[in-house]
């Protein structure tokens, strides 16, 4: 994220300035959805995360640490926000409401095959959805997930190493042999 | 190459990242909005200062020992 930002832009931020978290929210934004979108993967959702994750920024602003970067800071908030709708959209599919993951497969891809990966992604818990699809398919450093999950590098690579075999147990039932 | 590298392969070749994607509206009016609206008391809130007001006014000297909590 970009984080060539002046300390007195930041203090009015923490100090309730509006005009500040305008300017921030504009430097920010695209970041923050794509970090959204690469979670939740679907586009509607993620607007929703940034919205909310901005809005959680806003109402912690007191609480913003000086000694990281307000781009990791974000991260963090809307990781977590993004956990959160991913609960809340197994929860409804628990309902039987379908959950829509619009982020379309590559143009080679066998749809088939896309939505049988897709389908056995979205049936993982949360916590290991979010580290396999930002560890293998948006390949973002493992230090980089670390640090938004505010997790040890070694726990991300053990959950992403849980995830693969969560997955193949789910492709395997969908019919699928990887 | 490993299960586990093919398993990677096949998860990257079925589902695209996403690094390219735009938002589709200006998100910033949603923002703003939202952080104009006043919290709300929810319906638990409500419950819990009516339980206390009740308490209150049927034993009063317990006012001491809220204020000495608080």
């Amino acid at each position: 994220m970009p984080d060539q930002l002046d300390a007195d832009l930041l203090r009015r931020f923490v100090h309730g300035d509006r005009d500040a978290f305008e300017a921030l929210f504009r430097q920010f934004e695209v970041e923050v959805y794509r970090w959204s979108l690469a979670i939740v993967r679907d586009a509607s959702m993620a607007e929703d995360v940034v919205v909310e994750a901005f809005w959680r920024a806003h109402r912690g602003r007191a609480r913003f640490d000086w000694s990281r970067s307000f781009g990791a800071w974000m991260r963090r908030i809307t990781t977590n926000v993004a956990r959160d709708h991913l609960r809340a959209a197994r929860r409804r599919a628990m309902w039987s409401l379908p959950i829509v993951n619009d982020v379309s497969a590559p143009a080679h891809a066998d749809s088939g095959v896309a939505e049988a990966v897709a389908l056995a992604l979205r049936r993982l818990p949360p916590k290991l959805q979010i580290v396999a699809t930002l560890a293998i398919i948006e390949e973002r450093p493992y230090a980089e997930i670390a640090d938004a999950l505010e997790l040890p590098v070694g726990t991300v690579k053990s959950r992403v190493f849980r995830a693969i075999r969560a997955l193949r147990e789910e492709l395997a039932r969908l019919g699928l042999q990887p | 190459m490993t299960d586990d590298e093919r398993l990677q392969q096949l998860l990257r070749s079925a589902l695209a990242p996403t690094s390219d994607r735009q938002r589709s509206r200006d998100l910033w009016p949603l923002v703003a909005n939202r952080i104009q609206v006043r919290a709300r008391w929810s319906w638990l809130d409500v419950s819990l200062a009516a339980v206390v007001a009740i308490v209150l006014l049927v034993f009063p000297d317990w006012l001491f020992l809220l204020a000495y909590h608080l």
